[in-house]
């Protein structure tokens, strides 16, 4: 198997272009979409994205099936308004604990992943998934079960000294949080997945047997995968709360697993990127297919299917195909 | 009879009698997943879809167009549906199955049939509406009793339907050239391919049967369904705990771990409380991956190998 | 061949097209309440808002007639907030930015009805209410939402209340849903029936993916002798769970002594579902397709001359309705815009409806029961009204 393992170590500058347009993007986009709908998507995506980023460094550098990723989402999102709310916790510190919770729930499945493969991995996260839920479901003097909690307020405000206090009441601040953090989760797992490290996960990924002639430890290397993006998934499940001031069981939902599945492949798995673009794909496509009114879900269960039919590599190939026309088209208008 | 003893009996019969939907449900899983490791989630919508077809001809065609009994026309709707269900796995295999076959990938199929089941779902909603249809099994009118011990003759034309259709899947594999062909691809595709079986038609001709037989599933769960077009979406999560706890692709397993479940399930309702069926399948479904990944009956493939 | 139109000419179209666009939204502005309807379109959930959409329509169709309310015409937007608390709060800004509705009817579930009420509080845009039983929803200090469906404290406290003192019930089994308003209202129940005397031998509860009730209805056999089994469930499970508790001899629709009781969820045509086994089934209804009202006849009648002469509206149907005709009202009263809409709505007492008479307190829970009562079904599977 021919693996990706051959790039320059140094940042190459067409890497910074691309983060500072990222960057760019993530300032101007609820400028741009400036209404409090728009801004709310934009949230909504921004976690998406973590959730997406999170479940491909599983997925798609370790090779390990996971069709639980929303326990983990969960449990960051539970364990964090719990903190608060009943432990006085300040947020801050409980977006820190939470985030850890749903790691160590994370090693707690990578267990499972170092004696399963394929579709029992999956099964069994799945099942990790389903118990999560009928635990959120029955544990009604934590939870508060399928009666949920409701008045949830966002983030405090920050108040540095000399600057404006940044409310997190509105959605342009939120955004400009939950979407700073995907830009950092990116930039971090960016630089992990072309260091050694991402390479021992790939040589994971492509043959388990040969990685440990190698001299790999599965077993460790798999919990680090599991843990790390269990963290990630956490940490985008404290923003949900706040965001909308109310928490059932029912939004995690093991559909809800289905759907950052659906991300990560529609956008093109194992890559940097193609998740990203999934992510905002799958965020903003319901959306934009609303006025479609009844058909909306239909038109979604198609794309979904062609997608994967014509684009086997995801949105991601269909976006390199079109650059090589380009280049070509420019390579050839130069040498005319 | 003591109370005890009575209600022991009765709440076996009522999981066994579960046991055996949930065994027709997963068996077309299992049948797919033995023969090309790929994962059917609309399978749940086929199931779906049976039901409907089921309840459509039962109800409407073989009453008033052909003017049979509730019992005679109920018993044609399971056929139909049988056909209905391979008719869809002809379509998803034509479209989905075979074109992502050639790329050898396992988790596109995966994401592909996600989107079939959305479209299969609210294709249906446009079609039936959200509101449930009442689908009535004539024999489920018919309660026969044993003193205080009771079962339907719903659940005994299920157990009978259930052991017929086990069995002709058996005969099929053990008697016929094309079962044991498939059986070969199932262990070995390579070999069996040099062997000259097309495992091309062998697969698609896997996805069939397993169709159909979600179909005829439908047709049999559909009078104990909330019948709408999300039906099918409640029995699936269970259907693949069975799948693995039967270990992945064993016949016997399944079987054996679909009744299980469904016994599970009586008494769990019974001591613990119908809200923690799931759990409860799930933890044991988690411990049994620990304790004995193969599933319930150990997997002969891997001995073979 | 070029058949591309001159440019000059499109231009000149589009200005037109443009002018006339926003010619009609300034006109229309004047004499026009916008309606924001939130409602699961999607979904298993969209139970609701099938039958919700019928009855709205239908209510539209007939107040905007002729001259409309106080010469104004109601307009609807719809939007799928699927009964989940995120589809909701993202509908309901999208809806209030890109509609900008005077109102917002919806939705059905509690889950997602407690989530948007926050935002339309901030919005300053009252919210209808019509199917959301959850307590906490007028409970919660809201000054810009009203509710026409009774809460589940309501209900169960009627319900509670009869079981003992009129069916002369000591023993319960209850049977709930696993959802807010399940919990809700088997709770109450709970509290209501075992502070008067009674006792609740078990709680059962379901999730709504439980299909085959027979085991649920063993247990409940073997429980020895229930008086009452108080069900708060969807039309689709309770029909089952019916059928199955008959099988086993507990219900009085299979030879049992148990009666089933049930709360105003139950839809019109229950009892042809679910066959025998529903006789002797009692439960509150608020709708009554065959009450003699005026309101009511009139509404079967336009309800079958519309959707088919089969049809019998449901109580779902019939709250939707509801809520645009108090709408069509306030606005006859004066209001024009939300906090005109909110006033007039606080000061509604009595106004007839066909669920009945809605009266406002100051929380914006109707506390006019007096149409709700209690119907038992008889062996043709008909109602009869009892005198409680």
């Amino acid at each position: 198997m021919i693996t990706r393992t051959d790039r320059a170590p140094l940042i190459p500058p067409s890497r910074w272009v691309g983060y500072l347009l990222a960057f760019a993007l993530i300032v101007a986009a609820p400028l741009v979409l400036g209404t409090p709908y728009w801004r709310g998507i934009l949230v909504v995506c921004a976690m998406n994205v973590l959730l997406a980023l999170s479940l491909n460094l599983v997925l798609g550098y370790t090779g390990q099936l996971n069709l639980g990723q929303s326990a983990f989402f969960a449990i960051g999102a539970y364990v964090s308004v719990i903190l608060v709310r009943s432990h006085g916790w300040n947020f801050w510190l409980a977006m820190v604990a939470a985030s850890a919770a749903a790691g160590m729930a994370g090693l707690l499945l990578a267990a499972f992943a170092v004696r399963l493969r394929g579709h029992y991995l999956g099964i069994a996260s799945l099942g990790f998934a389903v118990i999560t839920y009928q635990v959120l479901v029955n544990w009604e003097g934590v939870t508060e079960g399928v009666r949920g909690i409701y008045g949830i307020m966002p983030p405090p405000p920050i108040k540095l000294p000399g600057l404006p206090e940044i409310s997190f009441g509105n959605s342009l601040a939120l955004f400009w949080l939950v979407g700073g953090i995907a830009f950092a989760v990116y930039w971090m797992l960016d630089n992990l997945v072309r260091s050694p490290v991402g390479e021992t996960l790939r040589a994971l990924r492509e043959d388990e047997v040969s990685a440990a002639s190698l001299g790999i430890n599965a077993a460790r290397w798999k919990a680090f995968a599991f843990g790390l993006a269990s963290t990630i998934a956490g940490l985008a499940g404290c923003f949900y709360p706040g965001f909308v001031g109310t928490l059932v069981p029912d939004a995690f939902n093991i559909v809800e697993s289905f759907t950052m599945l659906a991300m990560v492949i529609v956008g093109g798995m194992g890559s940097m990127i193609g998740p990203v673009i999934g992510a905002v794909v799958l965020t903003f496509l319901p959306e934009l297919l609303r006025s479609a009114g009844e058909l909306r879900l239909m038109i979604y269960g198609i794309a979904l299917t062609l997608v994967v039919l014509f684009m086997p590599g995801g949105i991601l190939q269909l976006v390199q195909i079109v650059r090589a026309r380009l280049s070509r088209r420019a390579g050839a208008g130069a040498s005319r | 009879m003591n109370d005890l003893a009575t209600l022991l009996v009765q709440q076996s019969i009522n999981g066994v009698y579960l046991g055996c939907l949930y065994v027709m449900v997963a068996l077309g899983l299992t049948l797919i997943y033995g023969v090309m490791n790929q994962i059917n989630f609309a399978h749940a919508d086929f199931v779906t879809v049976g039901a409907f077809t089921a309840f459509f001809v039962a109800t409407r065609f073989a009453t008033k167009v052909l003017g049979l009994g509730d019992a005679a026309a109920y018993l044609v709707s399971i056929f139909v549906a049988l056909g209905a269900g391979a008719v869809l796995g002809l379509l998803v295999n034509a479209l989905v199955f075979a074109p992502l076959r050639e790329r050898g990938d396992e988790l596109r199929p995966l994401i592909a049939t996600i989107g079939i089941s959305v479209l299969l779902e609210n294709g249906q909603l446009a079609l039936f509406g959200p509101i449930p249809f009442q689908f009535d099994s004539p024999f489920a009118k018919e309660t026969i009793r044993f003193g205080r011990i009771f079962f339907t003759g719903q659940s005994v034309l299920v157990v009978v339907v259930s052991m017929l259709a086990i069995g002709a899947l058996y005969a099929f594999m053990k008697f016929t050239f094309t079962g044991k062909a498939l059986r070969a691809v199932s262990q070995d595709r390579e070999t069996a391919g040099l062997m000259g079986i097309n495992p091309d038609f062998l697969i698609g001709l896997t996805i069939v049967i397993a169709s159909a037989m979600a179909g005829m599933a439908g047709a049999l769960i559909g009078p104990v369904l909330v019948l709408t077009p999300f039906a099918g979406a409640t029995v699936i999560v269970k259907a693949f705990a069975i799948v693995i706890i039967g270990g992945f692709g064993n016949i016997e397993g399944t079987i054996l771990a679909g009744i299980l479940v469904g016994i599970i399930e009586a008494f769990t309702v019974q001591y613990l409380g119908s809200g923690l069926i799931d759990l409860v399948v799930f933890v044991l479904l988690l411990v049994m991956l620990v304790v004995r990944p193969t599933g319930l009956i150990a997997e002969r493939r891997e001995e073979n190998v | 061949m070029n058949i591309r139109p001159p440019p000059r000419r499109v231009a000149v179209a589009l200005a037109v097209a443009a002018l006339a666009l926003i010619g009609s939204t300034s006109h229309a502005e004047d004499k026009v309440i916008r309606v924001g309807v939130l409602m699961p379109i999607s979904g298993p959930a969209s139970y609701f808002g099938v039958q919700g959409k019928q009855g709205i329509e239908l209510a539209l169709e007939q107040v905007n007639a002729g001259a409309g309310p106080a010469g104004y015409k109601l307009q609807v937007q719809y939007e799928d907030s699927a009964c989940s608390p995120l589809q909701a709060t993202n509908t309901v800004k999208r809806v209030l930015e890109q509609f900008k509705p005077h109102i917002i009817i919806g939705e059905e579930c509690s889950d997602a009805s407690l989530a948007i009420a926050p935002i339309l509080e901030q919005a300053k845009v009252p919210l209808l209410n019509a199917g959301s039983s959850a307590v906490k929803l007028t409970e919660s200090g809201y000054k810009y939402v009203f509710r026409i469906f009774p809460t589940a404290d309501q209900q169960g406290t009627l319900l509670g209340r009869n079981a003992y003192e009129k069916l002369g019930a000591r023993t319960a089994v209850l049977l709930y849903e696993k959802t807010n308003a399940g919990v809700d209202n088997a709770d109450t129940f709970e509290k209501v029936f075992t502070a008067a005397g009674g006792k609740v031998l078990a709680r059962i509860d379901f999730g709504r993916d439980v299909n085959d009730f027979t085991p649920i209805a063993t247990r409940i056999a073997g429980l020895g002798k229930v008086d009452v089994l108080p069900t708060f469930g969807l039309e689709g499970q309770t029909v089952r769970l019916a059928q199955a508790l008959a099988q086993a001899r507990v219900v009085r629709g299979g030879g049992g002594t148990a009666i089933q009781m049930g709360s105003i969820w139950l839809p019109w045509g229950f009892e042809q579902k679910a066959g025998p086994s529903s006789e002797g089934y009692i439960r509150v209804v608020q709708f009554d397709p065959t009450e003699r009202r005026k309101m009511v006849t009139d509404f079967n009648a336009a309800f079958r001359a519309k959707f088919g002469a089969a049809e019998t509206p449901t109580h779902i149907n019939a709250h939707a309705y509801d809520s645009v005709l108090l709408v069509a009202e306030a606005v006859r009263r004066g209001a024009t815009d939300s906090e005109s809409l909110r006033d007039r709505f606080s000061k509604m007492q009595g106004v007839e409806v066909t669920t009945g008479r809605i009266s406002f307190d100051a929380k914006g829970q109707t506390s006019d029961l007096s149409v709700i009562h209690f119907v038992e079904t008889q062996k043709d599977l008909s109602w009869k009204g009892m005198a409680w």
